[in-house]
């Protein structure tokens, strides 16, 4: 039962969305029943969020009580989430039942500080933290890439030759003082590298990789379906 | 050891201060090189611009917060464009952390630089869970999908919403993303819809969308901070895009430095390599 039942949802779900494909949603029942599991797949994702708070904050809160090594990191983790989390999931007026018991104890015109409107505690966080912080990791990658760039980036071969010279010439076109430079040897030269090299080489490539993406995509949807690929139950 | 040795075994951190240097260098020396236009940024401009005025046009924000160099000026521009063409945009993102409160301040504050009102000119969806589910959804009813927008006022009560139902009712679809959900626009949105797709992406994935603007799948594209450049300057909005240019074209060229040395390096300490081994 724990193994036939979800092949069972896994099969009638994708039949459905297969079939649905091809119907129409308003006139027959195959649409119309499409248009409702979707609707249902948007409430289970709201579920899988809240699964990810609940999993964060219990793996989290285990190694902060037990103070294995680091835990401080932990600790903070769990004080960003609920930082985080509470104010915004506060409500922004006394409309509501729980509003009007919330406001019974807090004054109304710290209403602005709630939600996730402009102004609001998690609309601050995310601005002057949250978003900073990623920003600095993902530009922190620049310097990794340079370092990378200078001792891996060789011409060992012809083929990384190829791709050497055609990386330094994108790279040039990508920006405005390259662009300037490869206009002295010839005006139609970033034009070029434009039409040969991404709507050319590029394209051809890419097409292959995305058509062979698709086609695993496909036969791997085919073997869920059928009940033969059952690794996502965490079964071989 | 010999120059070339010691300049291949050369300590990285000589390089992370280079790099830092030119990025910070041309923030406080600009020397700004005109911005050349692609083909594919213009064909994304011309596909805005070619709608009739007061157009319903759907604008996504689906990125996190650590490519807003690259991705959010070509949101700013694009909004710039659309506001000024009087469109009706409807925003809204597949991303969770940031995409909401990233589209309700940049759109609140154009809006407030045009005179646009909530409800009417401009309506935020916000997230929803589930994007595949989402973007499918809402080719039947957007309100089945999204009953509330953004802060929680029902869709049926914005004025703009009451003759938005589903794509049928959007001339144009803007997507800026810095992820993967810019093929389910294309392959759901576009290709069984109907509905025409434009994107901006990060640098590192517009190699991908040629193959989709070749095949007419999308109509325009804007790769990294120097697609968002042109947009910038197509629309005539000088923005952080084109500020950053030139700090974007030294860490380039600085980085074509570090290759080219890297091996004249590797080849000059190779033949000593040999001679030691032969």
């Amino acid at each position: 039962m724990r193994t036939t039942l979800p092949v069972a949802v896994a099969f009638l779900s994708g039949l459905i969305m297969v079939v649905g494909f091809f119907m129409n949603p308003e006139k027959t029942f195959f649409g119309n029943v499409e248009e409702e599991v979707l609707q249902w797949v948007t409430i289970v994702g709201g579920f899988t969020l809240l699964l990810g708070v609940v999993s964060i904050v219990r793996v989290n809160s285990r190694v902060v009580s037990q103070k294995r090594k680091d835990w401080i990191y932990n600790l903070a983790t769990l004080i960003s989430v609920f930082a985080m989390a509470i104010p915004a999931i506060m409500p922004i007026s006394s409309d509501s039942n729980f509003g009007s018991i919330f406001y019974s104890i807090f004054p109304e015109s710290w209403s602005f500080l709630f939600g996730t409107g402009t102004y609001s505690i998690y609309d601050w966080l995310f601005n002057y933290m949250d978003s900073p912080m990623m920003a600095t990791m993902f530009a922190m990658l620049a310097f990794y890439i340079a370092s990378a760039a200078y001792r891996a980036f060789r011409a060992r071969n012809a083929e990384a030759t190829l791709l050497l010279l055609t990386a330094v010439l994108v790279m040039l076109w990508r920006i405005p003082m390259g662009e300037a430079f490869l206009r002295i040897f010839s005006d139609s030269l970033p034009g070029y590298i434009n039409t040969y090299v991404m709507s050319g080489v590029n394209v051809a490539v890419q097409r292959g990789i995305i058509i062979g993406a698709a086609l695993g995509a496909a036969s791997m949807s085919l073997r869920i379906l059928l009940g033969i690929e059952r690794t996502y139950m965490g079964k071989g | 050891m010999n120059f070339w040795e010691k300049v291949s075994g050369m300590d990285r951190r000589w390089i992370y201060l280079l790099v830092a240097i030119s990025v910070i260098f041309p923030m406080l020396v600009v020397i700004k090189f005109p911005v050349q236009i692609t083909p594919e940024a213009r064909q994304l401009f011309d596909a805005v611009e070619s709608l009739p005025d007061s157009s319903v046009i759907f604008l996504t924000f689906d990125y996190y917060p650590s490519t807003l160099a690259e991705t959010e000026p070509m949101s700013v521009a694009a909004l710039n464009q659309m506001f000024r063409k009087n469109m009706k945009v409807v925003t809204m993102t597949t991303v969770p952390l940031g995409g909401p409160s990233i589209a309700e301040r940049v759109t609140r504050k154009l809006a407030e630089k045009y005179g646009k009102v909530y409800g009417v000119d401009y309506v935020n969806l916000g997230y929803k869970a589930n994007y595949v589910a989402v973007l499918k959804g809402m080719g039947s009813s957007i309100e089945a999908i999204y009953p509330a927008d953004n802060t929680g006022t029902m869709l049926k009560d914005l004025p703009l919403m009451q003759k938005v139902k589903n794509y049928n009712d959007v001339k144009f679809i803007y997507v800026v993303a810095d992820n993967g959900i810019i093929d389910y626009w294309i392959s759901i949105v576009n290709a069984q819809y109907g509905t025409p797709v434009g994107a901006g992406v990060t640098a590192v994935m517009a190699p991908k969308m040629y193959s989709f603007v070749e095949a007419k799948q999308l109509t325009g594209l804007l790769g990294g901070m120097k697609g968002a450049a042109e947009y910038e300057r197509l629309v005539n909005h000088e923005g952080n895009a084109i500020r950053g240019m030139d700090a974007q074209s030294m860490a380039h060229l600085l980085i074509i430095f570090l290759v080219v040395i890297g091996n004249i390096g590797f080849f000059a300490t190779r033949k000593l390599r040999r001679g030691a081994q032969g």
